[in-house]
């Protein structure tokens, strides 16, 4: 095998410019197919970030109370019975808690915008609030500057409110300034409150935009529900990877407490508000779900992805075989004769057809771990640099305010091992011309 | 025609045309008397146009044509303008408020609150008055408003019924009964919106055989966001029958069409 490497490596060599030339090209593919993957890995860990902080717990249950088959509302009554039959029948969660959700017109001195208010319980909350950055003031502030004030354990003071940097922007507002929050109870009266910012913290994607922590004390005194309401109660397991056989659990178990389930819908709470009115049943309703379900919606964002860069990288690849096809063409020709004299000398064909195999795979394997390793430290340096996403549009897609991006060895790893297949693949063709090649035959070609 | 004439006796007795302050009783009668005046017992048809005023957007003019037969409690609601909304419908049944997208060919259940193609005029706005039905009324004083004598009355949603605005507050004509101004407030107290209605107009119905007051302007304005105003305008009201066909579901998906 030894040989058959140091022949390779002199050929390669010996060939420096159009080695040069097809290891640069192939280098610089790999390169991008490792910065799309880290790209992509970075968009998924931002969902996963937003869905099981913001939006959902690992496992998740949730109620939907109508009062009329057209009014449907996200409510579980009996809050502290259901967290206790969760308690006793998920013996593995890690942490219990449970948010009411609201749909509610945020109205300042500027603007105005609609938002869904999350009620929360800020001594329960201490994971969702350690998850949630301060956002710089020049963020959402003409003239801000990088000072990111604001404090999220005053949202435990009555009369506060945590926004995000995109609504805090589009309102107007600061930590410290005044916001109405104007909402509709169950039963259809208009209620408001007024609420001091008490925090802005960092935008995690589109879906932040429509999201505001209040306590789930002031969520109920607009709404006027019972103390005892909430809207999901939000499981944590200590292992995200036993999220299905939990939900499946509670599927089964919480029909014998006396509580009807809806079907299962991998679809988030708001989704589901706007399909039930067209139920007919009234009454409450158990909707069970997992953060992938509450996170379905933006599933679109890293297939769409997945595919812009699939397209891109096969177009990419095909004009790399090409080339690789085209050079060990050339590669055989040249070397007719010496491959004519290597068979007179005793040569078997699979040895000749190892050799140049050998000198594509070398090639593939060099070029693309040094393109795979350059791509890795280029989205490294990237997601270090922190850079902020100016476009609105490009922030809701990226599902970040600042560009991120998570490379590893993996990544690395899978373009290593494509691109060298690839180009072995590649050189099977040629390899095998050259090795069906008559000893005589190659020879009088030299002549 | 009979209940007219015992509201009008009734108001007769209880308003003696003084600046008196008037008893609960009497502002309750008021208040029936608001609602007789606008019921229609048969059938109504109107063009409405309703103009949206928001801050630092551009003004939006919604054109759309309501059926109401208030006697089976049915209502339609029909775009025809701006071009994007037309065919859009609501269609309520049996107390229930669907709503037809032509663009999805699907229809939809919506709650009886519904803001009426994301303007701030609800279903409300364009169905019978029921303030005697649900609110207790209490007189405030007789105040001016600009060149009117008016009665300044403030209601509180009875309870156990489900209202919008659990607290209004009522400016009507001294002299003719006309409903002038009208303020809504939040639970929380708050003022959210102020009502003007500048016209009113007198139609004869047969089936009721008596009047029927149409407020043929409406101002509203947003007292949360201010600057923010809506104005809707009532045209072409019609009090003839209309036919059976109006309130169903296929009538409004043939018109989508």
């Amino acid at each position: 095998m030894g040989i058959y490497l140091l022949v390779a490596l002199r050929n390669l060599l010996q060939a420096r410019r159009r080695t040069f030339l097809l290891g640069a090209a192939l280098s610089m593919v790999a390169a991008l197919l490792v910065f799309l993957l880290a790209l992509a890995q970075g968009l998924s860990d931002n969902m996963v970030r937003y869905a099981t902080t913001v939006a959902s717990g690992h496992v998740n249950v949730g109620g939907f109370y109508k009062l009329s088959p057209g009014d449907v509302a996200p409510l579980l009554q009996d809050a502290s019975k259901v967290r206790e039959i969760v308690r006793k029948e998920v013996p593995e969660a890690m942490t219990i808690v449970d948010r009411l959700h609201g749909w509610a017109k945020l109205v300042s001195e500027s603007g105005s915008m609609w938002t869904s208010p999350t009620g929360i319980d800020p001594a329960e909350e201490g994971q969702l609030l350690s998850m949630l950055e301060l956002a710089e003031e020049r963020s959402y502030r003409a003239g801000g500057g990088d000072a990111r004030p604001g404090d999220f354990s005053k949202l435990a003071e009555p009369g506060h409110i945590i926004l995000f940097a995109s609504q805090a922007k589009k309102l107007e507002v600061g930590v410290g300034d005044a916001i109405t929050v104007v909402a509709e109870t169950e039963r259809g009266a208009t209620n408001s409150a007024d609420f001091i910012v008490a925090a802005v913290a960092e935008d995690m994607g589109m879906m932040t935009q429509w999201t505001a922590f209040v306590t789930k004390q002031a969520l109920i005194d607009i709404y006027r529900t019972d103390a005892d309401t909430t809207s999901k109660v939000l499981v944590y397991l200590d292992d995200i990877g036993r999220t299905d056989e939990v939900l499946a659990r509670l599927q089964k178990v919480l029909p014998s407490y006396g509580y009807t389930i809806l079907d299962h819908q991998a679809a988030p709470f708001w989704q589901k508000i706007e399909q039930l009115p067209n139920e007919d049943w009234t009454g409450l309703r158990l909707d069970l779900t997992t953060w992938e379900d509450e996170a379905s919606f933006l599933e679109w964002v890293l297939t769409a992805f997945d595919g812009i860069s699939f397209f891109l990288i096969a177009v990419l690849l095909l004009v790399i075989v090409i080339g690789i096809v085209n050079t060990m063409f050339m590669t055989v020709r040249e070397r007719t004769g010496e491959v004519g004299t290597l068979r007179a000398i005793g040569m078997g064909r699979r040895r000749v057809l190892a050799m140049f195999l050998t000198e594509a795979l070398l090639l593939g394997l060099a070029a693309s771990t040094l393109g795979g390793l350059v791509g890795a430290a280029l989205a490294s340096g990237l997601d270090a640099a922190a850079l902020t996403i100016d476009s609105d549009a490009a922030r809701m897609v990226l599902l970040s305010d600042t560009i991120h991006l998570s490379a590893s060895a993996r990544h690395v790893l899978a373009a290593v091992a494509i691109f060298t297949v690839v180009t072995g693949l590649s050189a099977l063709y040629p390899a095998l011309r050259a090795a069906r090649m008559r000893p005589v035959t190659a020879i009088q070609h030299v002549s | 025609m009979r209940k007219s004439i015992f509201l009008a006796a009734a108001l007769a007795v209880v308003l003696p045309g003084t600046a008196a302050a008037l008893e609960p009783a009497q502002v309750q009668a008021l208040l029936a008397e608001q609602d007789q005046r606008m019921r229609q017992t048969g059938d109504y048809e109107a063009r409405v146009f309703i103009e949206r005023k928001e801050k630092d957007k551009n003004d939006q003019v919604y054109e759309a044509v309501v059926y109401r037969r208030d006697e089976t409690d049915k209502l339609v609601i029909l775009f025809l303008a701006p071009k994007e909304e037309a065919g859009k419908g609501y269609l309520r049944i049996d107390k229930s408020l669907f709503f037809y997208d032509p663009t999805v060919g699907k229809w939809e259940r919506k709650t009886e609150r519904e803001r009426i193609a994301g303007t701030d005029s609800r279903r409300q706005d364009f169905d019978e008055s029921r303030l005697a039905e649900e609110y207790d009324g209490k007189w405030l004083g007789d105040v001016k408003l600009g060149r009117f004598e008016a009665h300044h009355l403030e209601l509180r949603a009875k309870k156990g019924v489900d209202v919008a605005y659990p607290v209004l507050q009522l400016w009507i004509d001294k002299e003719n009964h006309n409903l002038l101004k009208r303020q809504e407030f939040a639970l929380s107290g708050r003022l959210m919106r102020t009502q003007y209605i500048p016209k009113w107009v007198k139609l004869w119905s047969a089936s009721k055989n008596d009047h029927v007051w149409v407020p043929k302007e409406q101002r509203i304005f947003d007292e949360v966001e201010k600057g923010n105003s809506t104005t809707i305008v009532i045209r072409s009201v019609n009090l003839e029958p209309v036919s059976d066909a109006l309130f169903t579901k296929a009538w409004l998906e043939s018109k989508a069409r």
